[in-house]
């Protein structure tokens, strides 16, 4: 009998996470077209994501297409069809490792640090002393985390694609003895604007679900440096699964 | 402002926190809540505040269930100073954010009036003491011209010295701008100092009151036994 009243009581703690959270999303939204719009606040978190994260982006982006590079040549070779490479390497990267890499390494570099951010916040008191200054935090603490992610993703998306064929390109060239020429004039031949854009627009989503859920997770994060802790670990754990599980459907509009 | 609370009732999900509270804040007084931790001194404040609402009851200011936020100011008990701000961009707070930037001379004046030194204008909260962090925390929220300002274990973390300088600073504000205040401490010699009028909290209800001078005669109890430090 205590088995069953245990899992209840953990069901309605789950359901009722996630009716706070579908409400949390609706206040945002809300909060997102009404004044006050604070534009410096935004553009400046912009940059700071944008100026952190370069460094992560550019190491998962060329070392996916390294590894993919020669992940494929193994593969292909067997079936003498190497000259597929190129073509594999940026549809892969364009339409799934791109987004999916890039979401899972923003999750856990800008995510963890959105978690911390505003738990750390919550416990010190800091959200309250907002509201006492009549400053709406869905205005001035989630907003601007939220749009600079959800714009700044798909950026990030694009320099991985870029520095991915580019990773590609060095070992199939310089290591698998390649033409560069050829390399490089199949990739563009291959590549179409769909396969580009299912990518980007898988970015959009996931640059919201880690922000949504990261601010959801400091937010309402529980007191004391456990509560920060929990609160990172969740937001990274979260956004992972979710990012992991709206692919799969993504993947489906676009196949 | 003159704020009336009768019968407030406040609780956290199947948690009672205020059973029974009813008091009065004088205007341009100093009233202290006194009581033991999680007795919700600071769930009071905040619910007078607008921060909570409540289950039961009514709060009146001047005479009206409506107020203007605007109208409170509170000083938290770490200062809840923004950490990525600089400290004169957390005194004027609602002009920075609002891309305002002639605040500077407000500030400064401000800083002049709490006792914080020029020095410290451009600096962040990690790089000042607790006590200055206090004062910048204190110039924020005098910064709006509250008529009434909440204190929140104002001297709590302080040394000794500290302490005394900002009651000594509390007062000095509170009497130059005639401002109602209301403020929680544990601390009786604080309360004694700053205060006009006091409430004793316990188990949700109001347990004794009355004037701050008279806090050492107290005949209640529980209150005697708070003051002494002893177990009840």
């Amino acid at each position: 009998m205590q088995f069953i009243e245990n899992i209840g009581v953990i069901l309605i703690k789950i359901f009722s996470n996630f009716g706070k959270f579908i409400l949390f999303i609706l206040f945002f939204l809300k909060y997102l077209f009404k004044p006050k719009f604070y534009f410096k606040n935004n553009l400046s978190y912009f940059f700071r994501i944008f100026v952190s994260s370069i460094p992560i982006i550019a190491l998962t982006g060329i070392f996916s297409g390294m590894v993919l590079a020669l992940q494929s040549y193994t593969g292909f070779s067997r079936f003498s069809a190497e000259s597929a490479i190129p073509n594999i390497v940026v549809l892969t990267l364009t339409r799934e490792l791109g987004p999916v890499l890039t979401g899972l390494m923003i999750s856990a570099r800008v995510g963890s640090s959105i978690a911390a951010e505003i738990a750390t916040m919550r416990v010190t008191e800091q959200i309250d002393a907002l509201k006492t200054l009549n400053t709406n935090y869905y205005n001035y603490l989630v907003a601007p985390r939220v749009l600079s992610l959800t714009l700044a993703l798909p950026i990030f998306v694009t320099l991985v694609d870029f520095i991915g064929v580019m990773g590609g390109y060095i070992v199939s060239v310089y290591r698998l003895g390649f033409n560069d020429n050829l390399y490089l004039l199949n990739t563009i031949d291959f590549l179409n604007l769909t396969d580009y854009l299912s990518g980007i627009f898988k970015a959009f989503v996931f640059g919201f679900i880690i922000s949504i859920v990261s601010c959801y997770c400091g937010l309402f994060s529980d007191k004391g440096a456990f509560g920060v802790g929990s609160a990172t670990t969740n937001a990274v754990v979260i956004s992972s699964i979710l990012i992991l599980s709206s692919n799969y459907f993504l993947t489906e509009l676009f196949f | 402002m003159k704020i009336e609370i009768k019968n407030l009732k406040k609780k956290f999900d199947e948690n009672i926190i205020l059973k029974d509270i009813s008091m009065t804040i004088e205007k341009n007084k100093s009233t202290v809540i006194l009581g033991q931790s999680g007795c919700g001194k600071s769930v009071l404040i905040k619910t007078i505040y607008k921060l909570f609402s409540f289950d039961n009851g009514s709060i009146l200011y001047d005479g009206k269930s409506d107020v203007e936020i605007d109208n409170f100011s509170m000083l938290f008990q770490y200062g809840a100073l923004f950490d990525s701000l600089k400290i004169c961009e957390n005194i004027a707070f609602t002009d920075f954010i609002n891309n305002k930037t002639n605040f500077d001379r407000k500030v400064l004046s401000l800083m002049n009036d709490v006792g914080l030194d020029k020095s410290v204008f451009n600096r962040y909260p990690s790089e000042i003491s607790g006590g200055m962090k206090k004062r910048a925390a204190l110039a924020r929220a005098l910064y709006k011209n509250p008529k009434v300002i909440f204190l929140d274990e104002p001297t709590t973390g302080l040394d000794p010295v500290n302490s005394d300088k900002i009651n000594e600073l509390i007062i000095n504000v509170i009497t130059k701008r005639k401002i109602t205040a209301v403020s929680i401490t544990h601390d009786i010699k604080s309360a004694i100092k700053t205060g006009d009028n006091y409430y004793f909290i316990d188990a949700g209800v109001i347990q004794d009151k009355g004037y701050c001078k008279n806090i050492l005669k107290t005949k209640n109890k529980i209150f005697k036994s708070f003051i002494n430090g002893a177990k009840y």
